[in-house]
């Protein structure tokens, strides 16, 4: 009896790891099985986003942000140095330690909760069984009463610039650069792209982003996207919107990329390191028998319904192998509804509330809808901005880039976006995103009392503004 | 006009099956908060 569950959970990245802590607690025999394992043939937890994606960028994010902040403002508050150097093994270092606290804490939490962790990987079969092969080829088969499918997702390659052995990489490689390259370029003016670029640009390296699309950070609200393009070329990003690589050639240690830039004319740059992010994919490698019964969509995703579940009933999939925003929140968030629908729940989720952080320095942070998709949606609307060049704490801790924009609905007040570039972006939205969940109208946050001095008056003065009354700043005339 | 309720709410009308239009909402411009709910249930109001 050994080998049967309540849930069997394929994938212990932010979704799965998650969805099996919550399912546990709920008192569901729980396993959940991962095919990472490290060199010692130890599984690996916490998934991408643990190992190479949002916390070892984040990690690397901030120490470099640390370097150039001695380099170029340190002297602004009076403070002198000789001179700061990089330690550029030191910084992967801290990085991989963190990644390995971190990945260990999972294991840790597994255990405390009773989640048997099944080292392999995973495969569906028909009537919910789960087919385990282990890393010494043996294989297993799992009865499973409930399936959660958590499987993930992978960089795209694209066929004009294929992986090449640390010369052009993913993101997972760009993680791993034993020293900072001369030249990068990165393909994909995406948040990855951007972050990547940010760390080896802040680092020294000479960085050009090429870009497909004819507009940057075309999700976001271009008011917010203009602004924070503006502050990333000041900081020396070179980023080349409509330009669409066509081919590379690798020339000793160099690599010589080829793309037609917005007039359609053909442009070539070398670079020493080239970064490929122009997306990510579900990944479902031999993760489906033919006969599972749970069907793919035209993308590759996995096919649900709002509530995660597949066209087999028991049968669930979550996270960046399913529809949506491919981000950690997401899946874990996803992970959580499962688990308790399984438990006989009535859970769900909103899906109009995800917050969405890209960790440049400032960050860009947003949730709700840009004033493009509210224009559209043919909704009478008004929008209130603030400057932090405006707030007293950006001043004084020299963060003065960046905007809060705030839009609400003009008939009823609801606020319907929160937009930021600049400080601590993502905890404003943040404080946005739960004023939105109760349905907050401007006038709610605009009686709330905000501390001073703090970034988030930035937030109070921008909702204030949306009626014309922000303090701080003359506000338009109301027409 | 379709109900406002709280994110703790509408998951405890979810659970009840309580039409959340027959919810008499407190909150600001008749948001319906957990509290709602709870008084609504207590006071036996139709649940569907």
């Amino acid at each position: 009896m050994a080998n049967q569950f309540d849930v069997v959970v394929i994938g212990a990245g932010p979704a799965g790891y998650v969805c099996a802590i919550r399912a546990a607690q709920l008192g569901l025999k729980t396993a959940c099985i991962e095919k990472w394992s490290d060199d010692k043939g130890k599984a690996k937890l916490g998934g991408t986003c643990l190992n190479v994606g949002c916390i070892p960028s984040k990690a690397l994010l901030d120490s470099s942000h640390k370097y150039i902040e001695a380099k170029e403002d340190f002297a602004k508050h009076g403070i002198k140095h000789s001179g700061v150097d990089i330690d550029v093994p030191a910084m992967i270092a801290r990085k991989d330690n963190i990644v390995n606290q971190l990945t260990t804490g999972v294991t840790g939490l597994f255990k405390a909760n009773g989640v048997t962790l099944l080292a392999g990987a995973g495969k569906l079969l028909a009537g919910k069984q789960v087919e385990l092969t282990k890393a010494d080829g043996s294989v297993e088969i799992i009865e499973a009463a409930n399936v959660v499918i958590a499987t993930g997702s992978r960089p795209i390659d694209i066929p004009p610039t294929p992986l090449t052995e640390g010369l052009i990489v993913d993101s997972t490689g760009a993680l791993e650069f034993s020293e900072v390259p001369k030249r990068l370029g990165v393909i994909g003016a995406g948040v990855i792209g951007l972050e990547l670029g940010s760390v080896w640009g802040r680092l020294g390296s000479e960085v050009v982003v090429l870009e497909a699309q004819d507009k940057f950070l075309a999700l976001a609200d271009q008011q917010i996207a203009k602004e924070s393009q503006k502050i990333f070329k000041k900081q020396g990003l070179d980023i080349r919107l409509s330009a669409r690589v066509t081919g590379s050639e690798v020339k000793g240690q160099e690599v010589e990329v080829t793309y037609q830039d917005a007039n359609g004319d053909e442009q070539k740059l070398t670079f020493d390191k080239l970064i490929v992010a122009v997306g990510r994919r579900p990944y479902t490698e031999n993760l489906l028998a033919t006969d599972s019964g749970v069907n793919l969509d035209e993308r590759g995703f996995i096919f649900v319904d709002d509530h995660c579940v597949t066209d087999v009933p028991g049968v669930y999939a979550i996270g960046d192998v399913v529809r949506g925003p491919m981000l950690a929140h997401k899946g874990s968030e996803e992970g959580i509804m499962v688990a308790e629908i399984i438990a006989g729940q009535k859970a769900q989720m909103n899906y109009d509330l995800i917050p969405s952080v890209i960790y440049t320095h400032p960050e860009v942070a947003w949730v709700g809808k840009s004033e493009e998709e509210v224009k559209a949606s043919g909704d009478e609307y008004k929008v209130g901005t603030f400057p932090f060049a405006a707030s007293g704490r950006a001043l004084a801790a020299n963060e003065t880039h960046g905007m809060v924009k705030v839009i609400a609905d003009k008939a009823t007040d609801r606020i319907l976006g929160v937009h930021v570039v600049g400080p601590s972006a993502a905890e404003l939205v943040q404080q946005g995103v739960i004023a939105m969940e109760f349905a907050a109208s401007t006038e709610d946050l605009a009686l709330t009392i905000f501390s001073h001095p703090t970034l988030s008056e930035a937030l109070h003065e921008a909702v204030l503004a949306v009626d014309g009354h922000a303090i701080h700043i003359a506000n338009r005339k109301r027409r | 006009e379709e109900p406002i309720l709280s994110p703790a709410a509408r998951r405890m009308a979810d659970e009840k099956g309580i039409d959340h239009a027959a919810i008499a909402g407190t909150g600001k411009g008749g948001r319906v908060t957990k509290e709602d709910v709870v008084r609504h249930v207590e006071e036996g109001g139709p649940v569907v």
